[in-house]
């Protein structure tokens, strides 16, 4: 009963906030402030709009977000493939631990945002660049989550596996990386986010699309109305991935659940 | 052959162990002996955190005694083997495997083709009751299923010696009561030399050929006590509490 | 219902057509009991059968469908009357040493600070753990900790004590000595206790009443009263004839 109260609640008090957050934002501007902030109303049309129809600057909405979306994935599955190698092989074995860590620690605390003048003396300003730093966004946690699960798992699966007869190098593939895997996921799911915050950054260097672009483009021309279309199709794209994510990992990690 | 000796399968001799601790050296365990025949099913009781566990960990081959040696089939006793199963307290399925894929991980790892493990994993899936279950994941079961896929998982390597550390020790009073039945008709059925650590006595009486008493840490042998009531034995009948009431006057007064 | 000799005694919870249904499932189906003041009554049913949901009935975490719950004739409320639990596992607070975790209780109450230090100190004598008294929860065994949560509930002398199998994962020996200090604790105090088990032998031991519960919907199957003598001997052929007696009731396995 509790479950089904709450499955009503849910979206109830969803629709509610956004309305209500709606109608601030119109109200707030009304006055004086609206000269420098647009209303809710023009930023929704003209996303709309551009969704289909218009354009900004020479691409519809729909192509702004493919452009996007495909430095993104590019740059996160780069870095999920390389995180989760590079993760499990230093939570397996000392001596990679020994090696990589000390590195690591240093890379992981430097934000994106700080290699873009490098990224363009190294690589350029094409794609390569973008997807470079959205890369590293995903990579460093990606690597943290699956460094620790690989670490913390539970040193009883590996003695049962043992007592089974499991030799060293079968436990990595039948112990270590599925007991990993919740923690792994947990490391995607903060790297999607984290790379999708990215792609303004990575658009940051030279661009004509995406989503960075428009932001930065409507900054140049003063437009705030394109300014706030583009922050709202940057959180609305945001959501819609985390929303895939969780469905694709609830599949996966069907065993975790005790309610499916 | 009416007379044929039985076999004796498992030997320690004056094992110590000690860990350390940041107080200094622990003994856990001192001087033990025990020697198990084929077939035999032992229980080791004693109170509180006193070794016992340590004693499993040291003839699975989990951990190596500091002095002493662990024969099990003659051989000595250097590391984990699938001749010798573990049943663990805290279940320790593999959460991301179904039933059938933990009763045949042992089957898989020692090479055995597909249907054939399927076969025998489906045996004993079948002989700990758990027929219907076998592509549940562990999470979906209730405790004492868990311990069923357990005993299921240890027995399907077919090892010679059964290692069970205080298996039923987080279940309810009455389940725990199914299970020890549970337990003697598998092993009646698929007879195999146990070691069974419990710090239930209803339980090591209900269950043992032989119970050995240890004393608290350090661990050692206290007394030995065979038990040849009947089986099926009942928990209220007047030798099992009198029994029952002697051996927990013993331990009592190690505390 | 109880012996004659005790019926003279004054009743302290009545429970009235107690029903609790989640959606179309019915889990408690009509149960209905009284509970003396200062009895022991034990409550034991099969595995599965509802014994949460009639806990939390009780305490009033789950509204209940339909019936009451009386304490001293009125309906008892939570937040009014004085009613202590102890679970199964620890619950005591991991940042409060143990003093301060008796003490917890008659924090809560405003007990005044004299008598907060006696009662503490009284209550850390009965469970014998004064020399304990500066530790940390993280410090103490599993039956320590059950004896802080015994001397917790019983310093704030509650109107009723509720014990949700506060001893089912200890050894049997440690199990004897607290049920023991129980038996003491509420042979000294008088407070009225309902105890909930699995476990047939404990129930036995500490009861002076035992109700027996059916599975789902579970209801009352049977109530026996138990005036075996204390201490009791639980191989005495009276026991173990009332053990084999709940054993026959209740067994499913």
């Amino acid at each position: 009963m509790k479950k089904k109260q709450r499955t009503i609640m849910e979206p109830i008090c969803a629709v509610i906030s956004i309305f209500a957050f709606l109608c601030l934002w119109h109200l707030g501007v009304k006055g004086e402030l609206g000269r420098l902030m647009p209303g809710p109303v023009p930023v929704i049309w003209m996303f709309l709009e551009t969704m289909f129809g218009g354009t900004i600057g020479s691409r519809t909405m729909i192509v702004h977000i493919l452009y996007s979306l495909i430095r993104v994935m590019a740059g996160y599955l780069l870095g999920a493939a390389a995180g989760v190698i590079l993760g499990l092989a230093m939570g397996w074995n000392r001596l990679v631990e020994a090696v990589f860590s000390p590195l690591f620690r240093i890379i992981r605390p430097i934000p994106p945002i700080a290699w873009i003048p490098i990224s363009i003396i190294w690589i350029g300003l094409g794609e390569d660049a973008k997807i470079f730093l959205i890369f590293l966004a995903s990579f460093c946690n990606v690597t943290l989550n699956a460094w620790s699960g690989a670490k913390n798992v539970d040193k009883d699966y590996i003695l049962a596996a043992q007592m089974l007869g499991a030799r060293k190098s079968s436990l990595l593939f039948t112990i270590v990386l599925p007991a990993s895997v919740p923690s792994v996921f947990a490391g995607l799911q903060v790297a999607l986010s984290s790379c999708w915050a990215t792609v303004l950054a990575a658009e940051m260097v030279r661009s004509s699309e995406g989503l960075g672009w428009i932001i930065i483009a409507g900054m140049n021309n003063n437009d705030m109305v394109q300014i706030m279309t583009g922050i709202l199709a940057i959180g609305l794209v945001g959501m819609l991935l985390s929303m895939i994510f969780r469905k694709v990992e609830t599949r996966l990690c069907r065993w975790n659940k005790s309610d499916s | 052959m009416p007379m044929e000796q039985k076999r004796q399968l498992i030997s320690c001799k004056r094992v110590n162990k000690s860990f350390q601790v940041p107080e200094g050296t622990h003994q856990v365990i001192r001087d033990f002996n025990l020697e198990a025949q084929e077939n035999e099913f032992i229980c080791l009781f004693g109170p509180g955190q006193c070794g016992k566990t340590t004693i499993i960990n040291l003839i699975a081959g989990f951990e190596l005694p500091d002095e002493g040696n662990i024969l099990v089939g003659g051989e000595l006793v250097t590391e984990p083997g699938p001749e010798r199963g573990v049943v663990f307290q805290n279940i320790t399925l593999f959460p991301w495997l179904t039933v059938m894929g933990n009763v045949e991980y042992g089957l898989k790892m020692a090479g055995v083709p597909k249907q054939e493990r399927r076969e025998q994993a489906q045996k004993y899936i079948d002989l700990v009751g758990l027929q219907g279950f076998e592509n549940t994941f562990p999470v979906k079961l209730s405790g004492g299923m868990r311990q069923r896929v357990g005993i299921a998982r240890a027995y399907c390597i077919e090892p010679k010696v059964m290692l069970m550390d205080e298996p039923f020790g987080a279940l309810d009073a009455q389940t725990r009561y199914l299970m020890q039945e549970e337990l003697q008709r598998i092993w009646q059925s698929e007879k195999r030399t146990v070691i069974f650590v419990t710090n239930n006595i209803e339980e090591a009486i209900y269950l043992a050929d032989r119970i050995i008493v240890l004393s608290n840490c350090p661990a050692t042998v206290k007394k030995e006590y065979v038990i040849d009531l009947p089986r099926p034995r009942k928990y209220t009948a007047p030798e099992f509490l009198a029994l029952r009431k002697e051996i927990t006057d013993i331990v009592d007064k190690t505390l | 219902m109880g012996a004659g000799e005790a019926s003279n005694r004054q009743i302290k919870v009545k429970v009235n057509h107690l029903t609790k249904k989640f959606g179309d499932l019915l889990v408690l189906d009509d149960i209905s009991f009284d509970v003396e003041k200062g009895d022991l009554l034990c409550v034991v049913g099969p595995t599965g059968c509802g014994k949460t949901t009639f806990l939390n009935s009780l305490t009033k975490i789950y509204d209940v469908t339909s019936g009451e719950i009386l304490l001293d004739g009125h309906p008892a409320d939570p937040k009014k009357d004085h009613i202590a639990y102890i679970f199964q596992g620890n619950s005591t607070m991991p940042w409060l040493t143990v003093e301060q975790n008796v003490a917890f209780g008659l924090d809560i109450r405003h007990t005044p600070k004299k008598e907060k230090k006696e009662l503490t100190d009284r209550y850390l004598e009965i469970v014998g753990l004064t020399k304990y008294r500066k530790y940390y929860p993280k410090q103490l065994s599993a039956s320590m900790l059950q004896r802080v949560s015994i001397a917790r509930a019983f310093a704030t002398e509650p109107e009723l004590l509720l014990m949700d199998e506060p001893y089912g994962q200890l050894d049997i020996e440690l199990r004897f000595k607290l049920e023991d200090e129980l038996v003491r604790l509420w042979q000294m105090t008088g407070t009225t206790v309902i105890f909930i088990t699995h476990n047939i032998e404990e129930a036995v031991y500490l009861g002076e009443n035992i109700m027996i519960l059916t599975n789902k919907p579970t209801t009352v199957k049977e109530r026996l009263a138990n005036r075996l003598p204390r201490p009791r001997d639980i191989a005495a052929p009276e026991f173990v004839r009332l053990r084999e007696q709940v054993t026959d009731l209740i067994r499913w396995w």
